[in-house]
């Protein structure tokens, strides 16, 4: 039989269409982004784009950390954690680096300029110190599996969290000037937060006021994790995650390196944590207590609603729970216990989650629905 | 049936030890498999063979003894990298990536021998995309080798057991290995099953070229197919050679009408 290698070179691809396939994607998600910032946002008015922008910034989160959860089958409990790292990372380059650059931590320059280019830069290098502490959190998974790992994940979230609580007040924009970037370092404002963070975040309807493009930004790096999630899904990289959460033994037999493949997981989920808590982070105050433990456990019961290893059902969990709350507003008194109740009967009509690992399209109802028969069902 | 046998070896097994706690699962083993060959291990439950295939992929480490694949020595390599080295396996207790599609197990021990990474899969690059159609394509034929390819997209945990069987060895292939080590291929099969499962045995060594290695506790099939047969009684080897000198050795008549099958004890422990 024809080896890999062999079959390989024999295949002859499209350049020009494979670069097509490939960016289309990626453009349908920024004009998506663009078309909820510029026609949703202004049409459903602040209450309901602050819910979009809420919504976006949750598929953010439970998308990646279906990466590790669902795909590698690590039990991950310091996603808060990473969102903070990410977001004080953020919030420190956008404040005291506003002020460094152009001596104001004010919103800088109109939409796409100078400000909002810093602020989605600042969103990556945030990204990077969160998938590098991920690569930190992710080693001892090599060794701990189960409710260790989460107890590793969750103390990592946690000492981050009352390491931030112990730096100093955020320094006024003289001071800061005076003392420079790295003079400010541990000023990233304690217990209290990060006050006076650019509000670059904001849902309000913007464009004739610059820097209020919130769902924008958030929803160009909700459609890059998006697909990033899938094409590493459907891939050899993802499939020897799967692989190593389906069985760690027979994985390792046929060539998956699963530690290298466990550590990668960790890695890529951090740093989209870290890019939606840069996210979170300039709507308002970033303040240490808003991500904590609350706040991880809050994403993997998303991951395990949506199915481990679903990316549309980590999207469609993200949506249902960040919204579901706010439609229960009016029984105020009850709304946790239904929100309890009702995961509670989801979890046990379906433990794999809606989905399990399959995408909504594959699962038999939505075939059953919408599919052509095919030969299998036929009867 | 035997074909003769004189080309390179390619996996060599050198007085390998393994101890659990007390218990001597394996001691002083050594084997030698030639390019090509078909080889059986035999012997009573307990006695030690699966606990070979896991020092030979590296799931456990030999407390003595050193194994080479052609010239490359594997002690202290992991089973991934011993994957990539040429060495691939079965399980005895059927271990697959069950929530996966069967295609998808086929895919991913594909992955063995990609050349593209992450990058290339996240940008999806023309070498990442032509790469992957080799691999589903590559896939499918190895499915179809097999006889599984109409299943190929039901969940792996679905497949009735023998096909179950079957993609193990199609997953096993797909890692292109040189050395393929089958854990009782044929255990829980019928009659039929069990003949159709021969002849691909001895179809896959040459379409493959690749050499065998064939754990099967009951004598008949390693009988009439292998070329050299090694008989394990607690740990120990008790007899090697061809086919018709381990029929008519004592200690191996000893061991099977001594020791008669107890599968209350089979794979007690540890990676089966
Ligand atoms: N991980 C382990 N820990 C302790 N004992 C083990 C372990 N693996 C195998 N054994 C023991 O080693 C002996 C050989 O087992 P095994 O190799 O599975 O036998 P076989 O495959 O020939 O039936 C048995 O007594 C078994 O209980
Ligand atoms: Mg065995």
């Amino acid at each position: 039989m024809k080896t890999l290698a062999e079959r390989t070179a024999a295949q002859r691809p499209n350049v020009a269409l494979t670069a097509l396939l490939s960016l289309a994607p990626l453009a349908v998600g920024v004009i998506a982004a663009f078309l909820l910032q510029a026609v949703l946002a202004p049409a459903v008015g602040p209450f309901y784009a602050k819910l979009v922008l809420d919504v976006g910034i949750a598929i953010l989160l439970s998308v990646s950390l279906n990466i590790v959860n669902g795909f590698a089958g690590q039990f991950s409990l310091g996603h808060g954690g990473f969102m903070l790292v990410g977001g004080y990372t953020a919030a420190y380059l956008t404040y005291y680096g506003s002020i460094a650059l152009w001596g104001t931590a004010e919103i800088h320059g109109g939409f796409m300029e100078g400000g909002d280019i810093f602020f989605m830069v600042a969103c990556v290098v945030g990204g990077i110190v969160a998938a590098l502490a991920g690569l930190l959190v992710g080693l001892p998974s090599l060794r701990l599996r189960g409710d260790y790992l989460a107890i590793v994940t969750l103390g990592f979230g946690e000492i981050m969290r009352v390491v931030i609580q112990r730096t100093g007040d955020v320094l006024p924009v003289a001071e800061a000037k005076q003392k420079g970037m790295l003079g400010s370092l541990t000023n990233v404002g304690g217990s209290l937060g990060f006050t006076d963070v650019p509000q670059y975040v904001s849902p309000t309807p913007w464009l004739e006021k610059t820097g209020h493009a919130g769902i924008f930004f958030t929803y160009i790096f909700v459609a890059i994790c998006v697909v990033v999630a899938f094409r590493l899904k459907a891939s050899s990289n993802g499939r020897a995650l799967l692989a190593v959460r389906e069985n760690e033994v027979a994985a390792e037999a046929m060539g998956v390196v699963t530690a290298r493949a466990k550590v990668t997981a960790f890695v890529m989920a951090a740093f989209f944590a870290g890019i939606a808590g840069g996210l979170f982070g300039h709507q308002s105050t970033l303040s240490p207590s808003e991500l904590g433990f609350q706040k991880s456990i809050d994403i993997v019961i998303m991951v395990v609603l949506g199915g481990m290893g679903s990316i549309s059902g980590a999207v469609l969990a993200a949506i249902v729970l960040t919204l579901l709350p706010e439609a229960l507003r009016n029984f105020s008194q009850y709304r946790m216990i239904i929100y309890a109740l009702s995961l509670i009967a989801i979890m046990i009509a379906r433990p794999q989650g809606l989905f399990g690992t399959k995408e909504i399209w594959e699962t038999t109802w939505w075939r059953r629905l919408f599919g052509r028969r095919t030969k299998a069902e036929a009867p | 049936m035997s074909t003769a046998v004189t080309s390179e070896p390619v996996l060599t097994a050198q007085h390998l030890s393994l101890a659990f706690g007390g218990l001597k699962a394996v001691a002083d083993f050594s084997l030698t498999l030639r390019a090509g060959a078909l080889a059986g291990l035999i012997g009573p439950n307990g006695a030690g063979k699966t606990t070979i295939f896991n020092l030979l992929t590296g799931v456990y480490q030999p407390d003595q003894g050193e194994i080479f694949l052609g010239k490359q020595r594997l002690n202290g390599l992991k089973p991934s990298a011993r994957a990539k080295a040429g060495m691939a396996r079965t399980f005895q207790n059927i271990r697959l990536f069950g929530e996966l599609s069967v295609l998808d197990n086929v895919r991913t021990a594909c992955g063995v021998r990609a050349k593209s990474g992450l990058v290339g899969a996240l940008l999806r690059t023309p070498g990442w995309r032509a790469e992957e159609r080799a691999i589903t394509e590559r896939s499918m034929d190895l499915l179809q080798t097999l006889g599984i390819a109409g299943r190929a997209h039901e969940q792996a945990k679905s497949l009735p057991y023998g096909d179950q069987r079957r993609l193990e060895i199609a997953r096993a292939l797909a890692t292109e290995p040189k050395v393929l080590l089958l854990d009782e291929p044929v255990a829980g099969m019928n009659t039929q099953e069990k003949h159709a499962m021969r002849s691909m045995i001895q179809q896959i060594r040459v379409d493959f070229e690749v050499a065998v290695l064939l754990i099967e506790h009951d004598m008949g099939l390693v009988m009439e197919i292998c070329d050299h047969i090694t008989v394990l009684d607690h740990g120990t080897t008790i007899a090697a050679g061809v086919a018709a000198d381990i029929q008519n050795d004592p200690a191996v008549i000893e061991a099977y009408l001594g020791a008669p099958d107890d599968a209350a004890s089979e794979g007690a422990d540890g990676v089966a």
